[in-house]
């Protein structure tokens, strides 16, 4: 990890040298020990802010959409592909970034940990190969970084950046033999109850926040038809039905678009179980219009486009 | 349901029709005095590809028993592919409803032409008789603060 | 102050007991997460050492809280909600959750606009606040002007020791209370040491870490500060601080019709939000995350100080636990410090 935070240093002070950004993106130690968070570097001085490991979890594509000028970048696999993603929707001026691509062995999830330590608070984290070593007062645990990874990395098929412009380190190998999809194909097994029951559960726990929207990197619109006042399409209160009707309409709007990065799970602050949503659209995206998010950057978005012979079946005629 | 209950209860069902065709479709079963049930309450749309998800959302929360959208039959869009683009959509959106435990016969499709009279009838009495089934919606409708 | 001693097992039972004559607030886990809500048959009550995920502010401030319900049909009648005098009992918050109810006093008890729905549950609650025998890396209660064993804002302050709970008694509600139960007996000498220890410990452990008055000095001229052009630069704007804080209570008001029946809302709303600041005529003076940062910052550690002589924070920790991108207020003060 330490080698791989030098690589991005070294390779970010090149840029600024050759003059060809002025700001990048990257991750810095947070001030939890269990947490990075995302930095901005605009000076070659603070070069050595930026780090790598296994808690640089937020996806930085975010930020680009709110950002102008020569841009680096500091991409895992997922944000590669929201990239992408942001490239066809025409929302990134590629002429003007460097992406500085990272392969990702995946993240670890800070509620996973909470929950292995139980109460006790992690004071200290060393960052081994494959393991995580945490400390904290009179207690020391061993974790293995494979065992507390987020649902979404357990699950990802592209861990080496699909897209980019230096590669940092070596390419890791992809989880070819996974069914990224197991978790909805289990879900659709339920009754319509259960499914409901489940959906209540999640609407009950939501605040409204907007975590999951604010951190989606394809949540870009200036304007959210969910804040829109005039006129006003959303219920705008924690009623069960305005919070259900809200994680419905977000997933939708982001139907084709999603590369399951899971920056809106680990953003929300509640616990919501956003993938859920998410990656069914995901997988009947895949199904219905053999489209995967964030690969093909000259890809056209699969609700902007139709084919004649599109799946009909749900429709009477 | 109880058979009293099916008996007294009419559903209402919300039904967005496109202006070119089912709009039409629904006049002219009206001017061949065709009978169908009196459970709809039709919103004139322009093009089924006008209808946004977010319309039928806020149909379920403020207590639509059903929904339908109908436009026109692949290849006969005013707009020459609006119903395509709805197409696309609407398969996302019935999905994603079923998957989250919104019965699947409270929202429907259909494809119905200005000339197709007959079937608009057939259609409306179909999606009655599937929400009769059901009963009231629950699901998805607002309460107010208790 | 009087101190007294219950045994939990007592405490648990007698709050329980009066679910029937009262309502009980107190934290349970429901689906992993500590929650605070009104206490049913058969909820465990769970004191653990970490705290609830949601402050207490629901229980005296609804996120979502009807005014009045109206008819179109008649125009000029309003409903209001019947205020009842059914008693509450909040237990199991923290000292610092205990301490945001006295920034909520000085906002919807004042003289000025005092707030019937607010004061009539403030009014009717007694609250039982637990002091922090093992406080987190994350709290800095004891820079905000409270700290692991404040009394403030609470009416009894139960301090841990294992088997019981030694009681404060703060306020004459609490006394009463007290007074009513015959399950509290008297504390002796002994318990006042093990008292003390546990509370010398405890403060110990919350190191010093913020200076909300060398902030509040540097805020009274700092409004044009280029402080302000960095620290918001990776805050995605969301609402988890504002709505996680037990001090935030900013909110909007909504009508909602349903056709000739209605309801007035009030709603939280969050300062983080770029609508929260747009005119009806399109302007907006908070346009960007750097005012809308710098708002929330002076709200709380300036423009509060100066209406009100106290910080609107009270150190729980929620913001900087719970921020998805690590943003943490303890950093933004410090910088702000040195600025």
């Amino acid at each position: 990890m330490e080698n791989l935070s030098k690589e991005i240093r070294e390779a970010v002070k090149k840029l600024f040298e050759e003059d060809k950004v002025d700001l990048v993106i990257g991750f810095e130690n947070g001030s939890l020990p269990l947490k990075a968070t995302p930095c901005f570097i605009r000076n070659i001085d603070d070069i050595d802010r930026l780090v790598w490991n296994s808690r640089c979890e937020n996806n930085l594509a975010v930020y680009l959409t709110k950002n102008k000028g020569k841009i680096g970048i500091v991409a895992k696999g997922c944000d590669s592909r929201a990239i992408v993603g942001l490239m066809q929707e025409n929302q990134i001026d590629r002429e003007n970034l460097v992406i500085i691509g990272i392969p990702c062995g995946g993240m670890v999830d800070q509620k996973k940990i909470e929950k292995s330590l139980q109460e006790k608070e992690p004071l200290e984290v060393k960052e081994n190969h494959d393991s995580l070593v945490i400390k904290g007062n009179g207690f020391e645990e061993t974790l293995k970084i494979s065992d507390i990874l987020y649902d979404n990395c357990m699950s990802c098929k592209h861990r080496n950046p699909v897209i980019h412009d230096v590669l940092i380190g070596e390419p890791v190998e992809e989880q070819d033999d996974v069914d990224e999809f197991a978790g909805v194909k289990a879900f659709e097994e339920k009754s319509s109850d259960e499914r409901w029951d489940h959906f209540v559960k999640q609407g009950e726990k939501c605040i409204r926040c907007y975590a999951c929207r604010n951190a989606c990197p394809f949540c870009f619109c200036e304007e959210c038809s969910v804040d829109s006042s005039q006129p006003q399409w959303f219920g705008k209160s924690i009623a069960l039905s305005d919070t259900q009707v809200f994680h419905l309409m977000r997933s939708f709007h982001i139907a084709g678009r999603c590369v399951d990065c899971g920056a809106c799970v680990r953003a929300c602050p509640m616990d919501v179980d956003l993938r859920f949503f998410n990656k069914k659209i995901e997988k009947d995206v895949r199904e219905l219009f053999s489209h995967e998010a964030g690969i093909d950057p000259e890809a056209a978005p699969p609700l902007n486009t139709y084919n004649t012979d599109d799946y009909d079946d749900f429709i009477k005629s | 349901m109880d058979a009293a209950k099916e008996t007294s209860w009419e559903p209402k069902i919300i039904t967005f029709l496109c202006n070119w065709c089912s709009y039409a479709g629904a006049d002219l079963a009206g001017v061949s005095r065709i009978q169908y049930p009196a459970s709809t309450r039709t919103i004139r749309v322009p093009c089924s590809g006008r209808v946004n998800p977010l319309f039928i959302l806020r149909a379920l929360q403020n207590g639509a028993d059903g929904i339908l959208v109908s436009g026109c039959h692949p290849g006969d869009c005013h707009y020459l592919s609006g119903n395509y683009a709805a197409r696309r959509k609407f398969s996302i959106l019935a999905g994603l409803l079923e998957h989250v435990g919104i019965e699947k016969e409270r929202v429907q499709f259909s494809w119905v032409s200005a000339a197709e009279a007959g079937r608009f009838a057939e259609v409306i009495t179909e999606i009655t008789e599937d929400v009769k089934k059901l009963g009231p919606a629950n699901r998805m409708v607002k309460k107010r603060v208790h | 102050m009087k101190e007294m001693i219950i045994k939990k097992d007592a405490l648990m039972n007698l709050l329980t007991g009066r679910a029937d004559d009262c309502q009980v607030f107190a934290p349970v886990e429901v689906e992993g997460s500590l929650v605070i809500k009104e206490i049913q048959p058969g909820d465990e009550i769970t004191i653990s050492s970490m705290n609830t995920k949601a402050s207490i502010k629901e229980t005296f401030f609804p996120q979502r809280e009807r005014l009045f319900s109206y008819d179109l049909s008649k125009p000029g009648e309003m409903k209001e909600p019947p205020f009842s005098d059914r008693k509450r009992i909040v237990f199991g918050i923290r000292p610092c959750d205990a301490k945001s109810l006295t920034v909520f006093d000085c906002v919807f008890k004042g003289k000025d606009y005092p707030d019937p729905y607010y004061i009539d549950k403030r009014d009717n609650t007694i609250v039982i606040a637990v002091g922090c025998n093992e406080p987190s890396t994350t709290c800095f209660c004891s820079d905000t002007g409270a700290g692991p064993f404040s009394t403030d804002g609470a009416d009894l302050l139960l301090v841990d020791l294992d088997g019981s709970y030694l009681v404060r008694v703060v306020t004459e509600k609490g006394e009463s209370f007290v007074n009513e139960n015959t399950a509290f007996t008297e504390a002796g000498q002994q318990q006042a040491e093990t008292r003390d220890a546990i509370v010398d410990k405890a403060t110990k452990a919350v190191h010093a870490q913020v200076n909300p008055d060398k902030v509040k000095k540097k805020l009274d001229d700092g409004f044009d500060s280029n402080v302000w052009d960095i620290i918001h630069e990776k805050c995605i704007g969301c609402g988890t601080c504002t709505y996680l804080c037990p001090t935030c209570h900013c909110f909007d008001i909504v009508d909602e019709t349903t056709g000739t029946t209605g309801e007035r809302l009030r709603i939280w709303d969050s300062c983080m939000y770029p609508f929260f600041t747009l005119h009806a005529s399109g302007g907006n003076p908070r346009k960007t995350g750097k005012e809308r940062m710098r708002q929330r910052v002076m709200h709380k550690f300036k423009y509060f100080v100066d209406n009100n002589e106290m910080v609107a924070c009270t150190g729980c920790g929620r913001c900087v636990k719970y921020c998805p991108v690590n943003l943490d207020i303890r950093e933004i003060l410090k910088q702000i410090e040195v600025s």
